[in-house]
């Protein structure tokens, strides 16, 4: 055996394991979806894997239940993505005009990130309680009525929203201020001899030159919200009156607590089709005004 | 010039304190007795006690948290072993050995991490299930070895080392593997230590794949475990919290330990959940 065919089996047996993984997986689960969602597949039923084309995604169509779910996703990633992109770059912006002390605050800051979603909401459902949570209690001190922070279906889902800003915030925002360290200086300077104001700074130096990373974290957490499952299901259990249940929990509801896995996976198909259109609507808006 | 300094920091030091009350309040009240959780007179406990610590680790059938430790310790360290093993060896034969289709298929490595992680749920389980893994700790460790980011994060990093002494030491009569035992490793030491907290906080907090693919109280996961003593427990928060205390001073320690690596690494690869 020579040198290079030595190299190359050796390289085929480094490949292997991550291989094997990776198709096992990744790609055929992909594969395994694609067909389930063309399936009817009840696990409680007997005979129990049918092909039946498109049923599935007619059922859907008309599945009152997945246009609510729809909605509830829609409404927090509504919610929360612009917040969370606001609150974020706020506080890189003040982190960056720090000069002492800002390595500590970006700890602090980031540090909810570390948390579970499990411990996450059991602290902020701590916080919510109607009798003795924290908002209540200072509520209670400022002399007005207590409120049902996460049982009134208008507060439901901004309460939940602020919960993921807590735990969410610090990433986002430590990506946008290691963006705005790597702004060059001297354009700010040489603007800021032209006589440009504070203003005209961000906006015409600082957030241009933000543009791809912004871009970046747009759509990961667009990502990140239209997934969103255990920040409801947790904190609300998708209520009030199925109010703040996502596309994800109606998923895991329909594939695991009524076991019809085919009609899952094609729910699971249309949020991916949601999400790819969302996020080409944003990579255009992006491109437009970039030009 | 110097008000609005006085006023930039106060705003940053409220913020980080909104950011870092509900940890320390956590902290405090799982020290309360729980009288004093249901009428919160001052944040700090007034008669300190451990009762819900020792409430928690007594041995429950019906809530093994000891048990859950162990099970959250084990799965992390066993995932994020076999990630680092798997992805270095395989960006070492894509850089490295030049192994065919290696670049294409990194590619497709690539390309499958923007696939959104809900669509995997129920094929996975169904493979699973195929595979009889279904509650057994194989169904959280070896589906968490298959993700992309590992690959692309050290292929990019052993693309920037350079090659010469790796050529060196082939020079030198020491086979493939043994570079990259001895040489590219070391080499690599940076990386591989980010991929790992990452690796490992990510697997650590994985609330999803544990609720989905096992079945019995005692295999759980911290995480699945603490959500589900919170619905037993619910009103009794004292308990609950401490729960969430001990399941996050691992994570904690960890932090204190790497937080600059931890920080600066998040924010150069902008990868969360």
């Amino acid at each position: 055996m020579n040198y290079h065919t030595r190299r190359r089996l050796t390289g085929f047996v480094f490949l292997a394991p991550y291989f094997l993984s990776f198709c096992c997986f990744l790609l055929l689960p992909i594969l395994v979806a694609a067909g389930l969602a063309f399936m009817r597949f009840d696990l409680t039923a007997k005979n129990s894997i049918q092909l039946v084309g498109v049923q599935n995604f007619r059922e859907l169509m008309k599945d009152s239940y997945f246009a609510q779910a729809l909605l509830a996703t829609c409404r927090y990633a509504i919610l929360m993505v612009p917040s969370l992109i606001i609150s974020a770059f706020a506080i890189a912006l003040g982190l960056n005009s720090m000069s002492r002390g800002r390595d500590l605050m970006r700890a602090l800051i980031y540090l909810p990130g570390m948390f579970t979603i499990a411990v996450t909401a059991i602290l902020w459902q701590w916080f919510y309680n109607l009798e003795f949570g924290l908002f209540n209690f200072l509520l209670k001190h400022l002399g007005s009525a207590p409120v049902s922070w996460l049982s009134d279906k208008r507060l439901a889902m901004p309460s939940i929203v602020v919960m993921a800003l807590w735990w969410t915030a610090g990433g986002a925002s430590v990506v946008l201020l290691t963006a705005l360290q790597q702004i060059p200086r001297m354009y700010i300077e040489a603007a800021a001899l032209d006589g440009a104001n504070a203003g005209q700074l961000f906006w015409r130096i600082t957030l241009p030159l933000l543009r791809p990373v912004l871009f970046f974290v747009v759509v990961t957490n667009t990502i990140g919200a239209f997934q969103m499952f255990p920040q409801a299901s947790l904190l609300t259990q998708g209520g009030p009156l199925l109010s703040t249940r996502g596309v994800v929990q109606y998923m895991y509801e329909t594939a695991f607590n009524n076991y019809r896995l085919g009609y899952a996976a094609s729910i699971s198909w249309a949020l991916t089709l949601v999400i790819v259109v969302f996020i080409s609507a944003q990579f255009f808006a992006f491109r437009r005004i970039a030009d | 010039m110097r008000f609005w300094r006085i006023v930039l920091y106060g705003l940053m030091a409220l913020v980080a304190a909104g950011f870092i009350f509900p940890v320390v309040l956590m902290f405090l009240t799982s020290f309360k007795p729980e009288a004093e959780v249901l009428n919160p007179a001052s944040a700090f406990p007034k008669n300190w006690t451990v009762q819900n610590y020792t409430n928690v680790l007594a041995w429950a059938e019906e809530a093994p948290f000891s048990r859950w430790l162990l099970n959250s310790v084990f799965t992390s360290s066993t995932v994020t072993l076999l990630v680092l093993g798997f992805s270095s060896m395989a960006a070492y034969a894509i850089t490295r050995l030049n192994v065919p289709g290696g670049r294409t298929f990194l590619s497709v490595v690539i390309a499958s991490m923007m696939v959104p992680g809900q669509l995997f749920l129920v094929p996975v389980y169904f493979i699973l299930s195929r595979l009889h893994w279904l509650d057994t700790p194989a169904a959280l460790i070896v589906p968490a070895t298959a993700g992309g980011f590992g690959v692309f994060m050290l292929s990019q990093f052993m693309r920037a080392v350079p090659v010469a002494i790796e050529e060196a030491a082939l020079m030198d009569g020491c086979s493939s593997a043994g570079v990259f035992l001895n040489v590219t490793v070391p080499l690599c030491a940076p990386a591989l230590a980010t991929l790992g907290i990452f690796t490992f906080i990510g697997s650590w907090n994985d609330y999803v794949s544990p609720l989905v693919y096992m079945d019995s109280v005692r295999n759980y996961t911290l995480p699945v475990g603490i959500a589900l003593y919170q619905a037993s427990y619910y009103t009794e928060y004292g308990r609950t919290l401490a729960t969430s205390a001990l399941a996050t001073t691992p994570l904690l320690l960890m932090f204190l330990i790497f937080q600059r690596q931890i920080v600066e690494s998040m924010a150069s690869t902008g990868l969360k959940d």
